[in-house]
């Protein structure tokens, strides 16, 4: 037999052809043995998995971060997100040698993370530049009962003996040995527990419908995308509790009747792609994952999916084209993924945090995870704080708390001598709450959704009175509209037109005229738009005009300071 | 998920929803789009191709649904039993004419557009025209880069035209299975690509010519039939057959005067429902090419000259025989063209075995 180079086209193609979800690990394959993706390699991965050429071509050139070009990969990404902003993040691009621009990679309660290769490094002068640690949240600072973080500051958590040290898979040995599917049903919705992805749908009520669909084999998809600008609990809980998330995600192919399962972890996290595999392979040698799950009739089995830079495949739809290897664009719905998803069978998407809180509600009892929420609101919510504001950082609480006491009291309000100006809420798609909202809201979507704006995955960037509102809204339509698919109209332009208004370059030089056509671009957007992205994004013009209509004027009059 | 399929037949078997205030039957099955397009209201679009499964990109087909938060694409939502469904509320025809603006804001050369380019081309035009929107509002930056170097004879790939509705990319992939054709980048930088951002003539493209009929914009472009646009005289089409083989494929032919101009496949064709390969669709200028044979020819002392088809059809009849008398009837070997329908291919045959007695027939069309 021939000489076989081990990591050889041929050798790589057949390493993934047969797996499930085949394309994203095997481009990653090339692109990580080359250091970009040559024509070559992607005519290998086309004619070895069959997939014609052309879109192939087109669907590489959708994500952010393949590298076309040789070199490509190891050249540094500079994380210019709205916090980053704030960090001079545009200096250090000019400083570091073949940088460029990504948008927000998820660490916006520390210095700018820098992705260089497979590495991820933080700080604001090009020089100075060190590893990134995975960054602990603080004891919570309202001394309340925790769902998801209750354990995860002990480092031993990590691991398989730590975590079941601290009663991790508890909840699925008594799932699988004692309880029925229906019972763990029956507790998660009891609990409350919605989704905490960003559109609050009824965990249990998602898990019902998949057990119910016919066909399969059933599949649960963890949403570890995390793409929203300003949100970066899901990192926190990946890199400090694996096994929370691979519990959960057991737990669920319990209760739905799933026999497989997939980790769509973004592009961004490389390392927690890392400790995702070394947690499953923990789980596999113990019995938690495969054939026969502690013993019993359960087969379930989990594969990591590294993306490649989208926030659109945050989208559940999206993300499963993604996985199959298709052009990303989200899917017309009905019919959803619950009878329709991965490959066509009965899917269960739900985020990492909505995840990891399975294992504690079945552990401990709907109604103690109920009982955690604020008032009559159920349960906990992770808020990631970042911006102006004294103590950024990851905390959890109840849902329904007031909003000021978590940026006031918990983190410090505004730094020194400033005030809060404005903050943004579910990171970029909830827009932005000014002054009065801020006194008045609580932490919860009745309240969000009165106030035009929405909890989604919780990322609350703060902006103090020294920012230029215009210029803050212009960066977060920016990044809609680098991140719009291009599949339906009114977001393709309308994010475009948008940005270029706030800029400044394009519009109307008379704020009434400016100010009919941004509304009539986002009343439209937020009406027709095929999915949530290009519905949600006026919003940051919305609230823009709304709460600071004398800067709008002063942009448009060509006088902002 | 309270549309999901849910189209539950009425007490007299039927199912029924109220499209305009109208109550009118559909079938199960059918999205809102095509039951509202049976009833005459004329619900507008760019993305649609009745060939093509329902895409909804550009969103003018929204409709009002009683009991929805928004609305949703008529192309791509499933009629239910009940449904109350507004077709042309003012808010809708709001939401149409801000896209409308706002598609034709990059696109502002768009809404004058040579009809000669492709059977879909006016689509665009026509939607500018119905709302009154001219690309002047909304100005900023286009999309799509046009490859007018793109060297082949039969389409022009003019994407500065280009609104990203994706009809040509589905059009090769599901109707001609091509695949030739992509969509690059995203977002406000999408772009139709083939592998590579090649020249079409590199890539797997047949020039079927299905992307050029089916763009509503005439960024893809007949370039055959462009090249007679300064001719006088108003085009005529007349419906015909394909000539160049026994598939049928109907087909519009376009004139001007007694000139043939170019070649559009019918949509309603029944053989073929909108395709044509290249040969029909790019095929035709032979019809009137100065050196087209119009007599039957015999070669005379070894030089071609014209003859009448008495004295050419008795020389090929001369032929066989000799070929039959020398060489035996198994000599004879009968190939029909691909281009001949049912009835010739049948003569054909009976011609060569009733004729010679020999089996040996068969078609150019079997490889
Ligand atoms: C543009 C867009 C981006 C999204 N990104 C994410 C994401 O990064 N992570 C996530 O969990 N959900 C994201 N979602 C929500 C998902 O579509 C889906 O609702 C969620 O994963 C379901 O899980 P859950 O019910 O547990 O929240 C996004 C939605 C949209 C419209
Ligand atoms: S709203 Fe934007 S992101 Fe969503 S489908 Fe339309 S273009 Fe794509
Ligand atoms: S001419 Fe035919 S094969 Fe070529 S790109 Fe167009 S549809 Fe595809
Ligand atoms: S080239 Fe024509 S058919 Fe293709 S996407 Fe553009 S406008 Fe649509």
């Amino acid at each position: 037999m021939a000489h076989i180079n081990p990591s050889g086209d041929q050798e790589l193609i057949e390493r993934w052809r047969d797996q499930p979800a085949s394309l994203l690990p095997l481009l990653h394959a090339f692109h990580d043995r080359d250091g970009y993706l040559s024509d070559d390699a992607l005519r290998a991965v086309a004619s070895g998995l069959r997939i014609p050429i052309a879109d192939l071509y087109g669907t590489v050139t959708f994500y952010h971060h393949f590298a076309r070009v040789k070199g490509g990969k190891a050249r540094p990404r500079v994380c210019d997100g709205p916090v980053c902003k704030l960090q001079g993040c545009d200096e250090l691009i000019v400083g570091l040698d073949g940088a460029t621009a990504m948008p927000c990679a998820g660490r916006c309660d520390g210095p700018i993370p820098v992705l260089q290769d497979d590495e991820v490094l933080i700080g604001t002068q090009p020089g100075a530049l060190t590893a990134a640690p995975p960054l602990v949240p603080p004891p919570n600072p309202g001394g309340i009962d925790e769902c998801v973080f209750a354990e995860v500051r002990d480092p031993r958590r990590k691991t398989l003996a730590g975590y079941r040290e601290s009663g991790g898979y508890r909840a699925l040995s008594r799932a699988v040995r004692e309880m029925t599917p229906e019972q763990v049903l029956d507790v998660v919705s009891g609990s409350g527990l919605t989704g905490r992805g960003g559109a609050s749908f009824p965990t249990a009520l998602k898990w019902r419908a998949v057990r119910e669909a016919g066909g399969g084999p059933k599949t649960v998809v963890c949403n570890a995308d995390e793409g929203e600008p300003g949100c970066f609990q899901d990192r926190v809980l990946m890199d400090l509790d694996p096994h929370a998330i691979l519990e959960g995600m057991t737990l669920a192919a319990f209760a739905t009747g799933a026999t497989r399962g997939f980790i769509y972890l973004r592009y961004e996290y490389p390392a927690t792609q890392g400790v995702l595999e070394t947690a499953i392979e923990e789980a596999r040698a113990a019995e938690l994952l495969g054939t026969s799950v502690l013993g019993t009739e359960l087969t379930f089995d989990i594969h990591v999916r590294r993306g490649a830079g989208a926030y659109i495949c945050g989208e559940e739809t999206s993300l499963l084209n993604s996985l199959e290897g298709k052009h990303p664009f989200p899917r017309n719905r009905p019919p959803y993924p619950v009878t329709n998803g991965f490959e066509g069978t009965p899917t269960a998407v739900n985020n990492v945090e909505t995840l990891a809180s399975v294992p504690p509600i079945v552990d401990r009892g709907a109604e103690w995870y109920a009982g955690l929420g604020a008032g009559e609101h159920k349960g906990t919510k992770i808020i990631s704080l970042s911006g102006d504001v004294a103590r950024p950082g990851n905390y959890e609480v109840p849902i329904g708390i007031p909003l000021k006491t978590v940026l006031y009291d918990w983190a410090g309000g505004a730094p020194e001598g400033r005030t809060v100006q404005a903050v943004t809420m579910a990171g970029l798609s909830g827009g932005f709450l000014g002054a009065e909202d801020i006194e008045e809201a609580t932490l919860d979507e009745p309240s969000m959704r009165a106030r035009g704006s929405l909890l989604g995955a919780g990322g609350v960037m703060v902006f103090d009175d020294s920012r230029d509102m215009v210029e803050i809204a212009r960066q977060a339509m920016s990044f809609f509209a680098h991140e719009s698919c291009g599949k339906c109209f009114p977001c393709r332009i309308g994010t475009q037109r948008l940005t270029e208004r706030l800029a400044g370059v394009a519009g109307p030089k008379e704020p009434e005229l400016w100010k009919a056509e941004v509304e009539d671009i986002g009343r439209t957007m937020a009406a027709v738009s095929a999915c949530g992205l290009g519905v949600a994004a006026p919003g940051i013009t919305g609230s823009l005009m709304r709460l600071f209509p004398e800067q709008v004027d002063a942009h448009v009059n060509g006088q902002r300071k | 998920m309270s549309s999901d399929g849910s189209s539950n037949g009425s007490s007299n078997g039927s199912p029924t929803l109220t499209l305009d205030g109208k109550v009118v039957p559909f079938e199960t099955g059918e999205t809102l789009y095509e039951v509202a397009r049976r009833h005459t209201s004329d619900v507008p679009t760019l993305c649609y191709d009745e060939r093509l499964e329902a895409f909804g990109a550009c969103r003018l087909c929204v409709v009002e649904i009683e009991g929805f938060r928004s609305p949703v694409a008529s192309c791509t939502t499933h009629a239910a039993h009940g449904m109350n469904v507004q077709t042309k509320t003012e808010k809708l025809e709001k939401h149409r004419k801000t896209l409308m603006e706002l598609v034709c804001s990059e696109n502002p050369r768009g809404v004058e557009i040579d009809p000669m380019r492709g059977h879909a081309s006016q689509e665009m035009t026509d939607l500018a025209q119905r709302y009154a929107v001219d690309g002047t509002r909304f100005e900023g930056a286009q999309s799509g880069q046009s490859h007018p170097d793109d060297p082949n004879p039969m389409i022009l790939r003019d994407y500065d035209h280009c609104i990203s509705c994706y009809r040509c990319v589905r059009v090769c992939a599901e109707q001609e299975g091509d695949y030739a054709i992509s969509i690059a980048n995203r977002g406000f930088q999408t772009q139709i690509t083939t592998e590579f951002n090649g020249f079409l003539k590199g890539s797997e493209c047949t020039f079927c010519g299905q992307c050029v009929q089916t763009c509503p914009t005439g960024a893809l472009a007949d370039n055959r039939a462009l090249q007679h646009t300064r001719e006088p005289g108003e085009v005529e089409l007349t419906r015909s057959i394909c000539p160049f083989c026994g598939v049928g494929c109907s087909v519009d032919i376009m004139s001007k005067g007694d000139k043939l101009v170019g070649v559009r496949p019918a949509m309603d064709g029944p053989a073929n429902e909108g395709a044509l390969c290249v040969k029909g669709q790019f095929g035709w200028e032979w019809v009137q090419h100065p050196e087209r044979l119009k007599n039957p020819m015999v070669r005379k002392d070894g030089v071609l000259v014209e003859a009448s088809w008495d004295e050419a059809l008795d020389r090929a009849a001369e032929g066989f025989r000799r070929v039959r008398d020398t060489h035996g009837r198994h000599a004879i070997y009968g190939v029909a063209s691909g281009r001949a329908p049912h009835e010739s291919a049948f003569s054909v045959q009976k011609f060569i075995r009733a004729g010679f007695g020999t089996n040996q027939i068969d078609n150019c069309s079997r490889a």
